[in-house]
């Protein structure tokens, strides 16, 4: 009994680790970076400290000497310093020449110290300038540090007078990284344009799911019910089409059908309309072929369960009534809607959870346009943490963005669980008891 | 038998002993590239660098060193692609060595410490680094630091179509005049709409193609700010211009209004675009001198100049005409071996060279990087490079190197597509910006 228990633990781990890695993971890893301002500016992986001009701006009013001194680079020719190019065994002759001529010099910039030692005369490499300019540094201005005790350091060892309250605040004020913070969350909450993302997202999953995935699919699967099997096999398998196509050739022949060069716009030309862009005319218009396009492939599925489910009702129950006399519009009425119930349930859950998250027909075609008419709430966090003209790529709040998508997604599988009563579906057999 | 064994360890540590002499000597090194917004016309960015291999191992070669460089190549088309794989490769550690992308990229990298500064392992005094524009080193540095090395530079004319532009009533001598009316401030943004309405209402062009503007988010669009008076970046803070804003925003929301853009314009197929503006199926438009490489070699727009004239942006209220430049700057990534990224270095500084830079400007149609490229002949002998190169760079401005300016510009965006399809009124479309700019990034922008 023990061994069973234990070589069951075994068989199960690998599938354990996969949804670990795979499932969770994922999702611990979004609630984690949702607590995050991480961008491509503060990189994923941690910070450094930069004195950078840019950094020290939000300072100039706090303490404007600090940081005067602190942004100015300054290169001392200095004994230290000369001992340093000593101990590069580069050329003898450069250190004495720095020590007999340039000795006490002070340059403002790495270039003018660097123009001075191209001038010796045994004119080092490039490489070798770079590394005797750096023995000469006297400033923390545009250096990185990885931490912050080296930041004090190097602010030690150069000089500056700073209580340990200026040095905080300077380093705060130069770090480079991100730091953890709920304002993603209030900006979600806050942003109207949430909002109107939100109705969109509500408005795409309730359209596309009432009128194609339950309602047409419904419609398709008792058509072919009531076909011949060869016509019925036919007619599916037209309407899988869409769902086996490759999704970007498939939104790409839409695309093709609703330009103002593509098949309508040349159609209606021939009633008189001038031509024009079908596809994004107005809200409405991307509306429609948002919906038809995902309605098309959404279809299918439903169709396919659907189908299964009819077969599945005894051909006597329709025998029986025709006896009786029932018109076509009864048996569905009766005999099939009253039967679909769970598949229709079990339909309804699935599309609404895959809609949620479904956004690469509405990428491919209105890339959630005209004027992020179309943006749904996936494609939105999609565009805010990884596609970004500027390259600001915006982890931290597409991160929350996925995240509260989890959230409703669990709340509506445990909503859909309990419609379902799932514990009597998995209930043991009583023929078992 | 006791001589085998020993004569095989002899083997063994003669083989190894070369290897390490050859090791001093002899270097084989992969240098990876990856070049955005990348099309047939613009390969020498990426072959500039294989060009640029060769002549290095053959400065190796003098030298007495055994330097085998070998280039790969990574171009892609557009640029969201491009920096989504960029950023997360180089966040990954698997960056390339080479990267050639927008200034503006510089600021939040270099912030993130995903690029590394040139001026680290190049000498920016000495030939070709200290003959290329003052201005576009500047672009190509962050807070006073020289992370990249200018690849290019352009600007983005404002584009007319001639023989439409005739039929409305300008003669030959008024059209040459146009570039110097729009640069003096006497041929506005008022005029562009009222001659683009005139093209419609003549029937010359349909009904929303009047004025055909870019038709996607670009850097375009933020010349439109500065000729309404806007400005982008002051000391070092980003600039929010409410009233500039509103004016151009405007502009737009007009365009469409008076029926002379369409208000579905944005989104449209790239190609539908480029083949409208190139046949004269569009009235006035904006593009970048590149441009005029797509018309010509891929549009089949054969007398460029005689059906196309081109000027800056023109003025509106407010604000004066101007172009934007946007140059590719070479970047070095971080995380590779200091060795190796010295080589990287020495590769962008050699591609810089102007008889190598002017194959790129000339076969791409963009603008030359340095002055002793323009007197190369190939440069100078073409007339599209000369005559963009004078009338447009000397009045451009460039988009600011801030690690905040890409949050700035996706508001700025959302809130001028809004405005363009009718989505928010302008008012509201810009105070939803303020409100936005407000919350995300507080006092690192000056809204006024």
């Amino acid at each position: 009994m023990r061994s069973s228990r234990t070589l069951g633990l075994i068989m199960i781990a690998p599938a354990a680790i996969m949804i670990v890695l795979f499932f969770l993971m994922p999702v611990v890893l979004t609630a984690v970076f949702s607590f995050t301002n991480m961008t491509t500016a503060t990189g994923i992986s941690g910070g450094a400290y930069q004195i950078a001009p840019n950094s020290l701006i939000a300072l100039k009013d706090e303490m404007p000497e600090v940081v005067q001194q602190l942004t100015e680079p300054r290169y001392a020719i200095d004994e230290e310093g000369i001992k340093g190019v000593e101990g590069l065994a580069l050329g003898p002759g450069i250190a004495t020449e720095l020590r007999e001529k340039h000795l006490g010099e002070v340059f403002s910039s790495r270039r003018e110290a660097e123009r001075m030692i191209k001038d010796l005369n045994d004119r080092p490499s490039t490489r070798d300038v770079k590394q005797i300019s750096e023995q000469f540094n006297r400033s923390v201005a545009n250096l990185r540090f990885s931490s912050k005790e080296d930041l004090f350091a190097s602010l030690d060892k150069f000089g500056f007078k700073m209580t340990s309250e200026q040095k905080e605040g300077l380093a705060s004020a130069t770090y480079t990284g991100w730091s953890w913070t709920t304002e993603n969350f209030s900006r979600i909450a806050s942003s109207p344009d949430m909002a109107q993302i939100l109705f969109n997202t509500l408005l795409y999953v309730a359209l596309v799911l009432v009128l194609f995935n339950t309602s047409y699919a419904m419609l398709l699967a008792i058509w072919t019910h009531y076909m011949p099997n060869t016509q019925a096999t036919i007619f599916r398998s037209v309407w899988l089409l869409p769902r086996i196509t490759p999704v970007v050739i498939y939104v790409l022949m839409w695309k093709w059908l609703a330009w103002d060069t593509g098949f309508i716009s040349t159609f209606m030309g021939k009633f008189g309309y001038s031509p024009k862009n079908y596809l994004l005319d107005n809200a409405y218009n991307a509306w429609l072929f948002v919906v038809l396009i995902n309605g098309f492939i959404g279809a299918s599925m439903g169709m396919l369960v659907f189908s299964s489910a009819l077969k599945a009702i005894p051909k006597s129950q329709f025998f029986a009534s025709e006896v009786d006399g029932a018109s076509r519009w009864q048996q569905i009425r009766y005999i099939i809607l009253p039967q679909m119930r769970w598949p229709i349930l079990f339909v309804t859950c699935y599309q609404t959870l895959s809609l949620l998250a479904s956004f690469n027909e509405i990428l491919l075609s209105t890339r959630g346009g005209p004027g992020k008419a179309t943006e749904v709430w996936s494609l939105a966090a999609y565009h805010t943490a990884l596609n970004n003209y500027a390259g600001n790529l915006e982890y931290g709040l597409g991160a929350a963005m996925a995240l509260v998508l989890v959230i409703i997604g669990i709340i509506l599988s445990l909503a859909y669980l309990r419609v379902f009563n799932y514990a009597t579906l998995v209930a043991r057999p009583l023929i078992e008891d | 038998m006791t001589i085998l064994p020993t004569l095989k360890c002899m083997t063994v540590a003669a083989a190894i002993l070369a290897s390490t002499t050859a090791l001093s000597f002899a270097k084989d090194l992969t240098v990876t590239v990856w070049a955005g917004g990348t099309g047939p016309n613009d390969v020498y960015r990426l072959d500039a660098i294989d060009i640029a291999a060769e002549q290095l191992q053959r400065e190796a070669a003098i030298k007495g060193e055994d330097l085998k460089i070998k280039v790969e190549k990574k171009a892609y088309s557009g640029w969201e692609d491009f920096k989504q794989a960029m950023t997360l490769a180089a966040e990954a550690k698997t960056a390339p060595n080479i990267v050639v992308t927008g200034h503006e990229d510089i600021g939040p990298w270099a912030q993130s410490g995903l690029i590394v500064p040139i001026e680290d392992y190049v000498d920016l005094d000495s030939w070709p680094l200290n003959n290329i524009y003052e201005n576009l080193m500047d672009i190509a540095s962050f807070s006073g630091t020289v992370y990249g090395i200018p690849q290019d530079a352009e600007s983005r004319p404002m584009f007319f179509w001639k023989p439409h532009m005739k039929a409305i009533g300008y003669n030959d001598a008024d059209l040459d005049a146009l570039p110097q009316k729009v640069q003096d401030g006497s041929y506005t943004m008022k005029n562009l709409l009222e001659d683009a309405k005139k093209m419609q209402d003549k029937g010359l062009v349909q009904p929303g193609y009047g004025f055909y503007p870019r038709y996607t988010n670009g850097p375009d669009f933020w010349q439109f700010y500065t000729s309404f008076g806007g400005t982008m970046e002051e000391d070092g803070k980003l600039v929010f211009d409410k009233a500039a804003m509103q004016r151009a925003y405007q502009f737009f929301a007009d365009a469409v209004k008076d029926g002379v853009t369409k208000k579905n314009h944005i989104g449209m197929p790239a190609d539908q675009w480029w083949k409208e503006v190139a046949s004269g199926k569009a009235g006035i438009w904006h593009g970048g001198t590149w441009h005029y490489a797509r018309y010509v070699n891929q549009e089949g727009l054969k007398d460029f100049f005689g059906n196309v004239i081109f000027t800056l942006i023109p003025a509106g209220e407010g604000g004066k005409a101007n172009t934007l430049t946007h140059p590719l700057v070479y970047l070095l990534t971080s995380g590779h071996d200091k060795d190796d990224t010295e080589i990287a270095a020495q590769l962008i500084k050699i591609a810089s060279e102007p008889r190598i830079n002017v194959l790129h400007a000339v076969k791409s149609a963009h603008l030359g990087i340095s002055k002793s490229e323009t007197e190369i002949e190939l440069y100078s002998s073409d007339r599209w490079t000369r005559e963009a190169t004078e009338r447009l760079l000397p009045y451009a401005n460039a988009m600011p190197n801030n690690a905040d300016f890409g949050t700035y510009w996706n508001i700025m965006w959302k809130g001028l597509e809004a405005s363009w399809t009718g989505a928010k009124s302008v008012d509201a479309a810009v105070n939803d910006v303020e409100g936005e700019l407000k919350n995300t990034l507080g006092d690192k922008i000056i809204i006024r």
